[in-house]
């Protein structure tokens, strides 16, 4: 434990960590935040948009013409993993040493599988039809959408429910 | 009327939501609204990105009659945050009424909202949901652009809401909008 406080305090007084965290400027803790809002309302709010076209909604759309969106929704992915990274790297103590922290991973970790599950069965063949769905593609589309809300839910909690903030402050 | 005793106004009738604030003040109660506030806005945000991202050019081999269905969605998602919102009002008035980051998300969605009225008002609406053509009306492009950065402006102020919080005012606001809380003498 000792260790790993060590670790996490050695990266809480580098000179990124240090800017991200306490500088006043725009660029940094605001605008990572600011990323990670945008980058999230791509994900899952791009996630929603398809899963509800398996799940019926909008029925008229062609399943293979929402590939585009896919990529969009990838790109809201990325620009949260790095805004993630930096937010991570500004107070990785308090979100390493909270539980609810590795539970958001692992509801977008499910999240993502899902919807790339989804996309191979669905969104890539172009002959795909509705009648032809197998009951799996809806289940995918519900897991895809109960994930991706359990996620932002856990993400909102990280405020509330960190009990460390630094390790220098120990 | 000044836009500061509009302020003063908006400040007394939100905070008259009292048991929606003492709903937030319970130990989960703000971070719930919150979490409703965060959902609807991807909601919200996902659903118009990819109607914009179509009228600009974005999957063209999806009718835009058929897509436009979808954007029931995006009127969900707005309720959600909405709703949600008017409870941070109502809990925490003074927060938000002179908060400069607040002054400009709410600018944002005034022009997001005659944004996508124009859009219907214009008659584009009605050729892209009747008409159903595979491309959008050149002039569409522009609603689509417009919408995008509003909606974006929307995001990014919400989030600095916090890096922007009002002080008490040393004095009189003589600003045309007030971004600090007057006390009840400077009103």
């Amino acid at each position: 434990m000792a260790a790993l406080f060590a670790v996490l305090g050695s990266i809480e007084s580098s000179a990124l960590s240090t800017w991200l965290r306490e500088s006043p400027s725009l660029l940094a803790f605001p605008l990572m935040l600011s990323v990670h809002a945008i980058g999230m309302g791509l994900a899952a709010g791009i996630n929603a948009a398809v899963a509800l076209r398996v799940l019926g909604v909008a029925p008229a759309v062609p399943l293979d013409g929402m590939q585009p969106f896919l990529r969009v929704m990838w790109a809201g992915f990325w620009m949260n993993a790095a805004s993630g990274i930096a937010l991570l790297i500004a107070y990785p103590t308090k979100a390493l040493t909270n539980p609810d922290f590795y539970l958001k991973l692992t509801l977008i970790a499910l999240a993502l599988a899902s919807v790339r599950a989804l996309d191979r069965r669905v969104f890539r063949t172009s002959a795909a039809r509705e009648a032809a769905l197998e009951p799996v593609v809806r289940r995918l589309a519900i897991a895809s959408l109960t994930c991706w809300a359990g996620a932002i839910i856990a993400g909102r909690l990280l405020a509330y429910t960190y009990t460390q903030l630094l390790a220098s402050w120990r | 009327m000044t836009l500061v005793t509009l302020q003063a106004w908006l400040v007394r009738t939100f905070a008259r939501g009292t048991v929606a604030a003492a709903f937030m003040r319970t130990h989960w109660g703000w971070p719930a609204a919150e979490s409703v506030h965060f959902i609807g806005l991807s909601l919200l945000f996902g659903t118009i990105v990819v109607w914009d991202l179509r009228l600009l050019g974005v999957g063209k081999r999806i009718p835009l009659a058929a897509l436009h269905v979808l954007l029931r969605w995006t009127g969900i998602g707005f309720a959600l945050s909405a709703g949600s919102g008017v409870m941070f009002l109502m809990t925490e008035p003074t927060e938000y009424i002179y908060n400069p980051s607040f002054h400009f998300k709410m600018v944002c969605l005034a022009i997001a909202g005659v944004n996508a009225l124009a859009f219907y008002a214009t008659g584009y609406g009605r050729a892209v949901t009747h008409g159903a053509p595979e491309v959008a009306p050149r002039n569409a492009k522009l609603f689509a652009v417009i919408s995008l950065l509003a909606w974006l402006g929307v995001i990014v102020f919400g989030r600095l809401l916090t890096f922007y919080r009002p002080a008490w005012c040393d004095e009189k606001p003589t600003t045309v909008v007030a971004r600090c809380v007057p006390s009840r003498s400077q009103q």
